[in-house]
């Protein structure tokens, strides 16, 4: 019926564009992400004008200026700019979730063992606990401890002086403090030194043990030279005051940098990410037999990454020009400040310490700044977000373990491991792959949680945020800050999770 | 509702297997010497760690019970404040229309389970153990518990043992311990006989229906609240009541004892349904039942809209019926078997000038009200989808009809959620406590279910730029913590709306958990997507569905079954999510019992005992659920086919 | 490129007939690996092919392009005189002409055999369900399972799955049915029920492209056996040549191994 000679010929008629496979998906694409834009769009030019009526500024100013306020604790409690106070409350954040994570990893771990004893009043008193703490929200429970350490009133901070390490009352702990003093940051440089150093010695110990068979304890050895290079340069660090002039000139130079020079730099950067992707990109889908075949939706790809890179292009260039002002001001400043660290009259310990002390400036006595003081506010978040992680990780530990076969276990024991050594061999390195990224979830959400310290008047990033955007009225950009942070300390997180995930894969094999 | 229609799948198969023992074996039973020798003492180091444990929870329940029953704990202040708890301030004189609410949905509640419920019972044995570990644990706490710290009307400590004071408040501790000496021994004696008289009758693992179990107990509880002296503590008229030793208040026990008869005959009713030749017809209608109760509910019962009928008739009801049947129409004639490729060139079509009449509407070109620009765009996405799911004329009449309905309630909802409530309720215009949280839930999980869904295909999707989109947003929003959305939707949002726009602060604090809720749930949906295995793309690409039949055909009925268990988890975060609502600025249930009830003049800074009660609350409700889900796993697993 | 010549010994009844697959120089690549070498061949109306060739020798890539669940890169491929192209008509066309049986089954887990098979007459044809369900049960009639008709795929042995995707194939009154590995994932004794209702198939003159390594089944069926190797083929011929005289060498150390 069909002759084939003519449909041979018939293979290069194209389909008119509403038929046309590729066409058709690349228009519904199009449109829909237009609808997506048009209502943001639409929702943020309504913003626009309803700041403006109202006189909402959006800007970032707020962080140069005083912003009013005090911090309950942290590492300044009286924050001169916006920024410092946004500072504190993400330190606080950040030294909250490292806590926690290391609490809950502990308190997780002895429970999912408790989960998996054959013991019954242990295991029963662990699965009591999970149950109890994981089905009532983290919030009621923070509120618990709240209340619960408020209601403790036991030490009178007016009876004078207290001597001590520790001191515990209703206003909270308080705990010696370490802090950073003089010579830190030539310290530092000495330990970068060392860390190098450390690194070189395991990798020599480590082949060496490959090659002979001995024991050289490479871990063993590399912390040692770290240990060593910390206590030389807490005493030799002056001899590198004289860096401090090389980040002077590192300034200097990144302060003569023309703002036009690095809008260029940006925009190659954009464009030369662009080009290396679709090289690439063609090199994939080139054959043996001959140059790429491209399909019409690989040409699609390839003219929506050019137009990625050319929306960057016009916002460096042209939509936000302040940017590379910006971006040169911010480094030279760092650059400054991190010079002023070093040099002259930085002669002392890079660490110091100091015991609680009480001031009575008023009528009420509270902890002075000596110590490291740690509020109800937050003992009630920690203890809050640590049981309530904690059971989530004991379960995660106890599914973990329970999903490596019966016979792995076996076959150690058929090779004559002892049980100590069945375990530490076999089964937790095989459990640890499965344990670890749900736990590392659960680190995310243990970090994310910590925000719920607003609730109780600990001054984390959110508190701090949700005050300043309250008293200078612009909540905007502090929302755009938070999501920053988060994203950040997220993105952190994972990348650290996945990394020892990816070590314990190539270990394992 | 997902669970719902899985649950249904399988019923239609097995009827009632209420009394059938469950499929799982029984574990064997040791002889009691053995089981503690085995479970408790098989080596030194466990027997030491036995006995260490034993004895630090000892302390601990020790300490936790005279907490408890301490006479400093002001345990009346939730007692007095239970309806604040429950409803927050809803003014007295409009109860009945919480009564109402709450006998909906004891016969949704009631019917439901007498169609779907395939409880498998519990055995006799295990319940004779249950009544003797019950008794144990109430004589395990009377010697725990410290017979108490006696003060005088000055706050005092009693120490004088001839003080008549304390001698007198010693012997109503003693005779309130001889009353629960005499209840645990009785349940502890209930449980042996039962245990004997089975054994001698070979008829221990005869099974008892989990909904006796389940209505009986309730019915306790009810009953117990016309005999047992609760005391009537309440705020009436703003006058504080507390009556020691007499029941509670008539107008508590009047209502639950009804709604406890409506439970009951409802799930009778649905017993004899789900017997009927109409059981599959009527599950359909209580799914549909379920899904808009809360709408109904929330706005119809509690608030009971003021509407505006001069506006409704001139401006609501023409924009619904132009939709309703110019786009019925244009649905019909798209939907047209026959209508190949010029079905699609007009859906695209709809779309551009969907696009276009949406773009229109900040650059002022022609003013036009939102609810239409919507309407117009949803029409132009239904329109698109439209050839895919022509047919025969039926299918195109429920097509048609499906839409019909879906513009009523988008509209009536827009018309009633912008109408002033009739029903005065302090501060806001919503309620709080309890019933807040619960609502807040629901309509959460609605409405962020179908948008999950929508963003776990974008992001499986082959199409890039869909993926990069969900992509995008799945992960920034997963990225920062529920608070800060929260502040973002009741700060900020107003801020983002067009003139004459507003919006209450319920529904953005309802927006704002939705569009968390959904990156979350689109995870779940996700992975339930990924677990679906290339052949089946394959069969449907080459019985030549398209892909959005291929989609809602093949691929979502799968993935969503198999998302059941994580999807259930995320009911009770979503559940447990709520009690945020207390920080910024509702009246949710932790807020009642954190800040509202401390702050009454009669119970100042009484905190403790208020939040314990709200856990416990919290902890029924997400335990009950989480061991639902539990069940419902093993049944999911067991059923695999 | 002339397409004239018949890569085989064709007799002159089949000459005749209509030309229901061409693919001409049908080239494809995953990555930098060819699956597909300048495959050629014609099938015609009502003839029945079967595909034979070692593992990985490109058979299911071929015979998956044919259906467009693959696409190819180069070269053209034309069903019963539509072409293969990025046209969704043509597309929609061929893939509801073509019927597919995998060797995995793909039944559809979660819906009923008999939902199974009216899915896609009902939704892409638009027949009335009552027409969908009594077309549904004559070809359970016909595969020899009419009782299965309300049971769960789950429910059914491996042979009466491959029979219920049989029925589900036909149902939507393809004019070439394309088998990939049918019998592979199925017991011995499962085998044989399948194979027969192939038979039956062919029988009623359904234009059929197998690839299997039933060598019973092509000796018996076949009208003819094109075999591949490292996605070219090599050697066409009626199954009597194939099987009594081929002419190359490959084809000789194939059959060598699996005879
Ligand atoms: N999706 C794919 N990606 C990469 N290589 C593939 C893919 N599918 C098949 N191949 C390769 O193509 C070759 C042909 O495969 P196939 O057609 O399945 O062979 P056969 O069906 O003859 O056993 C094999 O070498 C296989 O590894
Ligand atoms: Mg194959």
């Amino acid at each position: 019926m069909t002759n084939p000679t003519t449909l041979a010929d018939r293979a290069h008629e194209k389909p008119p564009f509403y038929r046309d496979a590729t066409i058709v998906k690349w228009i519904i694409q199009v449109a829909v992400l237009a609808l997506v834009l048009f209502s943001l769009f639409f929702l943020a030019s309504e913003a626009g004008d309803n700041l403006r009526a109202s006189n909402v500024p959006t800007d970032f100013n707020f962080l140069d200026v005083d912003p009013g306020i005090k911090v309950s604790e942290g590492i300044d409690t009286d924050p001169d700019t916006g920024g410092r106070a946004l500072w504190v409350g993400m330190v606080n954040t950040i030294r909250m979730s490292i806590a926690g994570i290391a609490a809950a990893t502990v308190l997780g771990v002895i429970i999912g063992l408790a989960r998996l004893s054959s013991n019954w009043t242990v295991n029963k008193v662990g699965s009591i606990y999970i149950e109890t703490i994981r089905n009532v929200p983290l919030l009621v429970q923070i509120y618990i401890w709240a209340a619960v350490l408020a209601s403790l009133s036991s030490v009178n901070l007016d009876q004078g002086p207290i001597h001590g390490w520790v001191h515990l009352s209703n206003k909270g702990l308080s705990l010696p403090r370490v802090f950073i003093s003089d010579g830190f940051y030539q310290w530092l440089v000495v330990m970068i030194f060392g860390a190098l150093v450390a690194r070189w010695v395991h990798k020599r110990q480590t082949a060496i043990h490959d090659a002979t068979g001995h024991d050289t304890y490479p871990i063993g050895s590399g912390g040692g030279v770290l240990v060593v290079f910390a206590a030389i340069g807490w005493f030799v660090h002056p001899v590198f005051g004289f860096v401090g002039g090389w980040l002077d000139q590192v300034a200097e130079l990144i302060d003569g940098t023309p703002e036009f020079g690095l809008q260029l730099v940006l925009s190659a950067l954009f464009v030369g990410a662009a080009v290396l992707w679709i090289r690439s990109f063609l090199n994939q889908r080139r054959t043996p037999a001959g140059p790429a075949q491209l399909s019409d939706d690989d040409w699609f790809r390839m003219i929506f990454a050019g137009i990625g890179a050319g929306i960057g292009v016009f916002v460096v260039l042209i939509m936000w020009p302040g940017l590379s002002s910006w971006m040169i001001n911010s480094s030279r400043d760092l650059f400054e400040v991190l010079g002023a660290k070093f040099g002259d009259g930085r002669d002392g310990a890079p660490f110091d310490a100091m015991r609680p002390n009480v001031v009575k400036p008023g009528n009420f006595a509270n902890y002075g700044p000596n110590g490291l003081n740690l509020t109800i506010g937050f003992a009630a978040v920690f203890f809050g977000v640590v049981l309530y992680t904690a059971a989530f990780i004991g379960e995660i530990v106890r599914g973990g373990i329970l999903a490596i076969p019966k016979g792995q276990t076996e076959a150690a024991a058929a090779v004559g491991l002892r049980r100590s050594t069945q375990l530490r061999m076999v089964i937790l390195p095989q459990a640890i792959r499965i344990i670890l990224p749900p736990v590392g979830n659960q680190y995310l959400n243990l970090a994310k949680n910590t925000s719920l310290a607003i609730a109780v008047g600990y001054s984390d990033l959110v508190q701090v945020g949700q005050t300043i955007g309250n008293q200078t009225g612009k909540p905007l950009p502090v929302f755009a800050i938070w999501m920053l942070f988060y994203l950040a300390v997220s993105l952190t997180i994972s990348v650290v999770v996945n990394f020892f995930n990816v070590r314990l894969k190539i270990v394992e094999r | 509702m997902s669970e719902e229609s899985g649950v249904a799948l399988e019923s239609a198969t097995e009827d009632d297997i209420d009394d059938q023992p469950m499929l799982k074996p029984e574990e064997p039973s040791l002889p009691p010497g053995e089981w503690v020798q085995k479970n408790l003492f098989s080596s030194v180091f466990n027997s030491v760690l036995t006995i260490l444990t034993i004895v630090v929870m000892a302390f601990a329940v020790r300490g936790l019970l005279n907490y408890i029953f301490s006479e400093e704990r002001v345990w009346s202040a939730p007692a007095t404040n239970a309806r604040l708890i429950l409803t927050f301030a809803y003014p007295e004189s409009q109860y009945a229309r919480v009564w109402v609410t709450v006998g909906l949905l004891a016969v949704l509640a009631g019917t439901s389970i007498g169609l779907w419920a395939q409880w498998a019972g519990v055995s006799a044995k295990k319940l004779c153990f249950w009544s003797m570990n019950l008794g144990s644990g109430i004589l395990l706490a009377i010697v725990l518990t410290q017979p108490g710290v006696h003060r005088d009307a000055a706050g005092e400590v009693l120490r004088d043992a001839d003080s008549a004071v304390l001698r007198k408040s010693f012997a109503t501790a003693m005779s309130d311990r001889l009353v629960w000496w005499i209840v645990g021994l009785a349940f502890i004696g209930a449980g042996l006989l039962a245990w004997n008289w089975l054994g001698e009758m070979r008829r221990r693992t005869i099974r008892v229906p989990s909904s006796a179990l389940i209505f009986g107990s309730l019915g306790l509880i009810i009953l117990s609240l016309w005999i047992v002296n609760y005391g009537h503590y309440a705020f009436s008229d703003g006058e504080f009541i507390a009556i020691s030793g007499r029941t509670v208040a008539s107008t508590t026990k009047q209502p639950w004892t009804v709604m406890w008869l409506i439970l009951v005959g409802s799930f009778f009713l649905g017993r004899r349904i789900s017997q009927s030749q109409r059981a599959v017809s009527v599950k359909g209608l209580m799914n549909l039942a379920w899904l808009l109760s809360p709408f109904i509910i929330y706005w119809v019962i509690l608030r009971d809209p003021s509407i505006d009928y001069s506006h409704v008739w001139t401006t609501d009801l023409p924009i619904f019926l132009a939709f309703a049947i110019g786009g019925g129409a244009i649905l019909w004639l798209l939907s047209y078997p026959g209508i190949g490729e010029a079905g699609r060139l007009a859906g695209v079509g709809l779309v551009v000038v969907a696009i276009f009449q949406f773009a229109a509407a900040f650059t002022g070109w022609y003013p036009m009200l939102q609810k239409a620009r919507i309407s117009f765009v949803v029409l132009a996405l239904v329109g698109l989808a439209a050839s895919n799911f022509s047919g025969e004329r039926s299918q195109r009449v429920r097509f048609v009809g499906v839409w019909v309905v879906l513009m009523a309630l988008l509209h009536y909802f827009a018309t009633v959620m912008n109408s002033p409530a009739t029903v005065d309720v302090v501060s806001e215009n919503f309620t709080g406590g309890l019933t807040v949280t619960l609502f807040v839930t629901a309509l959460t999980l609605m409405i962020s279910f179908p948008l999950g869904v929508v963003l776990a295909l974008g992001r499986t999707s082959s199409l890039p730029i869909f993926r990069i989109m969900s992509t995008a947003y799945i992960e920034s929003i997963r990225g920062v913590p529920l608070i800060t959305i929260l502040f973002f939707f009741s700060n900020i949002l107003p801020l983002f709306l067009p003139d004459g726009m507003d919006i209450a602060e319920f529904a953005a604090i309802i927006l704002g958990y939705s569009l968390f809720s959904a990156a979350y749930l689109a995870e779940n949906v996700r992975g339930g997507l990924q677990a679906i295995r290339r052949g089946q793309y394959e069969a449907a690409d080459a019985l030549g569905l398209t892909s959005p039949q291929r989609t809602s055909f093949i691929v979502l009925p799968q993935a969503l079954r198999i998302s059941i268990p994580p999807l259930v988890g995320q009911v009770i975060g979503t559940f447990k999510e709520t009690s945020l609502i207390a920080i910024i600025g509702g009246f949710d249930l932790l807020r009642i019992g954190n800040q509202v009830i401390p702050a009454q003049t009669q119970f100042l800074g009484i905190k403790r005992e208020n939040l314990l009660i709200v856990a416990a609350m919290y902890w029924l409700i997400t335990f009950a659920i989480s061991k639902y889900s539990m069940r419902l796993e093993r049944r999911l697993g067991v059923g695999e086919r | 490129m002339s397409f004239s010549d018949a890569h085989s010994p064709i007799s002159d009844d089949l000459a005749s007939r209509r030309d229901m697959i061409v693919c001409d120089n049908v080239n494809k690549w995953y990555g930098d690996f060819q699956a597909l070498k300048d495959v050629s061949a014609t099938i015609k109306e009502q003839e029945v092919v079967v595909v034979l060739g070692p593992s990985g020798s490109g058979k299911s890539t071929w015979i998956r392009c044919i259906n467009r669940l693959e696409v190819h890169q180069k070269g053209m491929i034309a069903v019963d005189g539509v072409e293969l192209s990025n046209d969704l008509r043509n597309i929609e066309k061929i893939r509801s002409e073509v019927g597919m049986v995998f060797q995995q089954f793909n039944l559809f887990p979660h819906l009923t055999v008999i939902d199974n098979i009216t899915l896609a007459p009902r939704w892409v044809r638009k027949l009335p369900k009552s027409d969908a369900d009594a077309r549904a049960r004559a070809l359970l009639d016909r595969v020899g399972i009419p009782e299965q008709a309300d049971k769960y795929p789950g429910q059914l042995s491996g042979g009466q799955q491959q029979r219920v995707a049989i029925a589900r194939a036909l149902a939507m009154e393809p004019n070439v049915m394309l088998f990939d590995e049918p019998t592979s994932a199925l017991d011995p004794e499962m085998i044989k029920e399948v194979l027969d209702v192939m038979k039956g198939l062919a029988e009623s003159g359904m234009t059929m492209m197998v690839v299997t390594h039933e060598m019973g089944f092509a000796r018996e069926v076949a009208d003819r056996i094109i075999f591949m190797e490292e996605g070219e083929i090599v050697e066409v011929g009626t199954p009597e040549h194939f099987f009594t005289d081929p002419t190359e060498d490959r084809t000789k150390l194939f059959l060598s191994q699996i005879l």
